[in-house]
């Protein structure tokens, strides 16, 4: 798409780094974000341009650190469990999965066979809710605001049976150590399925208008390739590395929940680029519709939700450590926790997948990118800057 | 391509569509069933425990007095008030309540321009959504807390029946541990013990394998915990909270474990040595709980004190009232043997009156207290009570203690239904079995089982010990043949106990009359203080009402050098008389070091 | 069993130090500091841990330590290795793996940030990751005390008091009843 061998600017120096001297006049610093519609959430990228060409990018975050990993070292274990779904915004579940799991894991808790059925339906619901929000910000980041529209429209559907399976729409807080707070209601699984239904015909419209639409193609295809090779050197997971070939899915590795005994394949693409990233997360929405389908299905009709807890107001765990995670819509999601005998976490740590992909990864795409794709490629990424400062 | 082209111009079909948005959210769109809105608090059960503000993470809940809800028994009186910028809806408030009192509605609305108006005090704060039918619930069960107490382990009815081995085990740590974990430390129950004993303290003591800070804290406020681990009439757990949703929790039971943990010789070295000596002196009479309790505590303040017991050993009612099965005498010891560590000197077999007088007393120290008890059994007074065979269950169950020879019936009757009435029914039971292999023994009470004095417990394991219980039997005769032989007890049925004014008129059928077979019949009606030691000049000289001996609320009589504690003046209680012990104990230091003070 | 024999093939070429298996796919290792850099090249070339799920730090304040935790992912076998090195908390250094990963960097950053440890030759450690202008000790060491600091940095709102059950049933039920 370029004519000219950008590779050639700037001229690196002998020490490797960049020779950019911005009082030359070739060079101007841009500044996307913290407040800017071409970026994710509340995050800032620090550009070098040449023309209108990135040479060089740096990402800021630190807008939104509250703290969560240490102010969970002063909560009992109890405690803590409504404030980790606060790590992500579009897709919380995933925290409270992560943290609930951990905390059962090093307390010896079984959790009742019912419970994890309703948790991996959560999960999924969820995964479509986020990536519901990604196509609305994909498209938005290349001039289709209406696909934002259909996606915000069909998102609210899923936040209103989220609603009345959990009490809350956006902060589930429903799962919780032990288990689920409650069976799902009456009649769910038919209004669940209408809301399916209208979903999958919007992501047909969504198809039609985004998919299959020339000058998105345009913009996407081809640009913002993430080589295979950096998915391990990166860390790089979920969508990002499965459109670039990589059948990486924690879902399939190491199954958790109740996907073993889900029927599913995995969702991956070849060309790596914008367009394959946000077609496999659009196909991987579809996939996780029909995965609530099956576990509406299958999922067991009665049975007991909590295991037995006990007193939470002094619930001590003995000394260890685990790392438990899940796949979220934006790849490997997982809560590092080490407890040491006492009431309290000692050390808790959430890897989100947007802390590399956000950073690393990013700063090493954006260079000689073309400016205009840069929120594209940010995007692309799809990355929630709360879960990177946790 | 040219597909590509034209594809998204389909995106011009939603020209025909209904718009997908709400028009009036406000009043269209209610919250869900489960919605997490606002609080609500039901305030008649809510019982101001304050367990929500534990367990609030964002130290948004205040617990604070409201108008018109008094501090009660159970009850602290205080209510949540939930501080709106600090809430997160995450509804563990609601979860954790202890008696569901505290729920949530299912609106979502509230709009204010004062902020001061978001610290809101649900149920008091009047809202439009305060029974609002929607809204989240805490799942039927309460997932947060165990409802359910361990089990003690305790020895079978067969088992128990033939001997006088303690039948309570006792917990073991792993099931102490477990029962403790169970409370919420809202401390509810100090205000209900008498001796306001650091409940929470001492059960977190007992959570944290802490025992020596058990035995501490214990001995603060209570120097029979061997007794009151075992016999308490622990109001504490009728103030439980955990009681409204599950079993109270097992509070004497923890205490018993905590004294059960630690050696005798290192209680003696947790609390310490006696002050040094003040030179005063003090006398008791009646080494029972009361007795020893302020002579424990006067010890500990230096005073020098002299107990003078009637019998041949210490506890007063506790030892010759209370079966062995449930209070061992060891148990017993061990506690009078800390009390005597700290210099209290006990004379046995000094019955007050005969050995030594009031009078004597009087001279010779600077200050007495009168805790002798209540040994004197109250007769029914119906015909045929002055029968030889018809006896007071104080003196049996007083009888058996000293091991006197107890002509044991093959049948009897116990006219009764309070504690005293089983304990003395089921200690003959245990001799029936002893002697003859079967027990007959047959227990009647004017109250019906609903409203029976006995403890529940009690009556349970009576009736596991086939003791055959009757209610509403009100006894009218003894019946005795022409040669002088007892043969049973004439009852009639109790139509009603009291009177309209609630004073005792019992009304009965004559026509429901029945004749229970029994070779002894005992009275266990009640007690009262034998106050024959006293004297006629002194008893002229003290204040009376009813029959007890007045004293002030520091338990002094209307003689300056006199007071008076435990059940002679309070009525039958343990806890109550350790509490009494206390307060006569602070009321003779506080007289004694200002007499120094004047000097 | 797996883990355990991992830990032995590993046994054979480094000097290791204690093993955790918490799961029958997730074990911990403790290694010496100057283990652990070609351990870990070892294990990312050779038994297929390519994936650096993590690197995070624990502090273990009363024993004067830091414990980093390196935690690697064997996908096609579906492990985890947590490495376990422990640092002294009074010279908190350690070696710079971002030439293994590049996105180790990161961590380093945020690590050197919040809890000050150092990583002599990794990519723009100096640069403010998280905090802008922060002046006291790094935050996430367990010395940092964040409601001490809330209190001092923030106001409570005002009208907020509240009472202990016990102490106002005290009050209201029994106080000084029956002491002279």
């Amino acid at each position: 798409m370029f004519e000219l061998d950008r590779s050639q600017y700037p001229q690196k120096k002998p020490d490797g780094t960049l020779d950019i001297d911005l009082s030359s006049g070739k060079y101007l610093k841009l500044w996307q974000g913290p407040q800017h519609p071409g970026i994710t959430g509340n995050m800032a990228i620090e550009l070098t341009v040449c023309g209108d060409e990135v040479v060089e990018g740096k990402t800021h975050v630190g807008y939104l650190h509250r703290g969560f990993e240490k102010l969970m070292e002063r909560r009992t274990f109890m405690q803590c469990f409504p404030i980790v779904c606060r790590i992500c915004v579009p897709e919380p579940d995933f925290n409270e999965y992560c943290y609930a799991a951990a905390v059962e894991e090093l307390a010896g808790l079984e959790v009742p066979e019912m419970a994890n059925w309703i948790r991996t339906l959560i999960l999924e619901m969820g995964r479509i809710n986020s990536y519901l929000m990604y196509l609305g910000g994909q498209a938005g980041a290349l001039g289709l605001g209406v696909i934002g529209q259909w996606t915000t429209y069909v998102r609210d559907l899923m936040l209103d049976r989220f609603e009345e399976l959990t009490g809350a729409r956006i902060y589930h807080m429903f799962i919780l150590p032990g288990g689920v707070r409650d069976r799902l209601p009456e009649g769910f699984a038919g209004r669940m399925e209408k809301a399916l239904q209208e979903i999958e015909s919007t992501l047909g419209d969504v198809e039609k208008v985004m998919f299959h639409n020339a000058v998105f193609k345009k913009r996407t295809v081809g640009v913002g390739v993430i080589e295979a090779g950096w998915v391990d050197s990166y860390g790089i997971t979920g969508p990002n590395a499965r459109a670039a070939g990589v059948a990486k899915d924690v879902r399939k590795d190491q199954p958790y929940l109740v996907y073993p005994e889900l029927d599913f394949e995995l969702v991956t693409g070849k060309d790596s680029d914008i367009y394959a990233r946000a077609d496999v997360r659009r196909r991987d929405l579809l996939l996780s519709v029909d995965l609530i389908r099956q576990i509406l299905a299958k999922m067991p009709k009665t049975g007991e939700v909590m295991a037995k807890l006990p007193n939470v107001l002094h619930w001590k765990i003995p000394r260890g450590e685990t790392y438990v995670r899940g796949e979220c819509s934006r790849g490997e999601y997982g809560y590092y926790l080490v407890t040491d005998g006492s009431g309290y976490p000692r050390r808790v740590n959430v890897r989100g997948p947007s802390y590399t992909h956000s950073i690393a990864l990013f700063e090493r795409m954006v260079i000689n990118a073309n400016i205009s794709d840069v929120a594209a490629l940010l995007v692309s990424l799809h990355t929630y800057p709360p879960e990177i400062e946790r | 391509m040219i597909r590509d082209v034209l594809s998204p111009f389909t995106a011009w079909k939603n020209l025909f569509r209904e718009p997908v948005t709400i028009k009036d959210p406000l009043n269209e769109r209610p919250g869900s069933a489960r919605y997490r809105g606002f609080h609500q608090n039901d305030l008649d059960k809510c019982i101001g425990c304050g367990t929500c503000e534990t367990i609030c993470q964002n130290g948004a809940i205040d617990m604070l007095p409201v108008d018109g809800v008094p501090a009660k028994l159970g009850d602290s009186g205080l209510r949540p008030r939930i501080d709106y910028g600090r809430c997160c809806w995450c509804a563990l408030c609601v979860d954790v309540c202890m008696t569901g009192s505290l729920t949530m509605s299912n609106e979502y609305k509230w709009i204010e321009s004062d902020p001061d108006k978001y610290l809101y005090m649900p149920g008091v704060d009047k809202k439009h959504w305060d029974n609002a039918e929607l809204g989240y619930r805490r799942h039927e069960e309460r997932h947060l807390s165990p409802g359910d107490r361990v089990d003690m382990p305790e020895l079978h009815a067969e088992e128990r029946i033939g001997s006088f081995i303690e039948m309570v085990k006792g917990y073991d740590i792993a099931q102490a541990q477990l029962e403790a974990d169970r409370c919420v430390s809202c401390g509810l129950c100090i205000a209900s013990c008498p001796a306001h004993m650091a409940i929470p303290d001492y059960i977190k003591a007992v959570r944290n394998g802490d025992y020596e800070r058990g035995v501490q804290l214990l001995y603060e406020t209570n120097p029979f915990s061997q007794v009151c681990g075992r016999v308490c009439t622990h109001c504490c757990e009728s103030a439980c909270a955990a009681r409204h949703e599950g079993d109270p929790i097992a509070i004497r039971w923890l205490k018993r474990h905590i004294i059960d943990q630690v050696p005798q010789e290192r209680i003696l070295q947790l609390i310490g040595k006696p002050a040094a000596p003040t030179g005063k002196k003090v006398a008791i009479v009646g080494a029972g709980p009361a007795g020893l309790t302020t002579a424990f505590d006067l010890a500990r303040l230096g005073h020098a004190v002299t107990v003078f017991e009637a019998q041949a050993a210490g506890g007063g009612m506790t030892r010759y009232g209370i079966p062995e099965y449930r209070l061992p005498y060891d148990a017993l010891d061990r506690d009078i043997a800390v009390i005597t560590a700290m210099g209290v000197e006990i004379k046995y077999n000094h019955r007050v009156g005969t050995d030594i007088s009031m009078q004597q007393l009087e001279t010779d120290y600077d200050a007495v207290v009168l805790a002798i008890g209540l040994h004197q059994g109250r007769s029914t007074r119906i015909p045929g009570s002055d029968h030889p065979q018809v006896r007071k269950a104080v003196d049996l169950l007083r009888q058996i203690t000293t091991g006197e020879k107890i002509d044991v019936p093959k049948s009897m009757v116990v006219i009764g239904g309070g504690n005293v009435a089983m304990d003395i029914a089921r200690s003959m039971a245990r001799l029936q079995m002893q002697q003859y292999g079967e027990i007959r023994v047959t227990l009647t009470a004017l109250e019906d089982k609903a409203h029976f004095l006995a403890d529940p417990v009690e009556v349970k394991e009576s009736i596991e010990e086939q003791i055959n219980i009757l209610d509403s039997r009100g006894p009218q005769a003894c019946v005795i043949d022409a040669d002088g032989k007892l043969l049973g007890l004439k009852t009639w049925k109790v139509l009603s106990i009291f009177d309209e004014d609630r004073r005792f008129a019992p009304k009965y059928d004559p026509a429901d009359e029945q004749i229970h077979e029994g070779k002894m019949i005992v009275e266990a009606i009640g007690q009262m203080a034998d106050v024959s030691l006293l004297g006629d000049a002194l008893t002229e000289k003290l204040e009376w009402n009813r029959g007890r001996i007045q004293i002030d609320p520091n338990g002094r009589t209307s003689e300056h050098w006199l007071w008076s504690a435990g059940d002679c003046v309070k009525g039958p209680d343990v806890i109550n008389a350790v509490a009494d012990g206390h307060r006569v104990a602070t009321s003779i230091h506080c007289v004694l070091t200002q007499q120094e003070a004047k000097i | 069993m797996v883990m355990q024999a991992l830990y032995d093939t590993l046994k054979q070429r480094f000097p290791l130090g204690e093993l955790t298996v918490q799961r029958d796919n997730l074990a911990f290792i403790t290694v010496e500091a100057v283990r652990l850099y070609p351990l870990l090249r070892y294990l990312r070339d050779h038994e297929g841990f390519s994936h650096l799920v993590l690197l995070t730090a624990v502090d273990w304040l009363e024993d004067g330590q830091f414990q980093l935790t390196y935690l690697l992912n064997n996908r096609a076998k579906c492990q985890d290795v947590g490495l376990r090195v422990m640092i002294p908390r009074d010279k908190p250094e350690m070696e710079s793996i971002h030439d293994l990963w590049p996105a180790a960097a990161t961590y380093q950053r945020e690590l050197r940030e919040m809890f000050g440890i150092d990583f002599p030759g990794s990519p723009r450690l100096e640069e403010e990751f998280i905090l802008e202008g922060w002046h006291g000790i790094p935050p996430y060491r367990r010395d940092f005390d964040t409601l001490a600091y809330a209190r001092e940095t923030f106001r409570d709102r005002p009208g907020r008091e509240t009472r202990d059950p016990a102490q106002h049933m005290k009050q209201q039920l029994y106080g000084d009843k029956g002491d002279v």
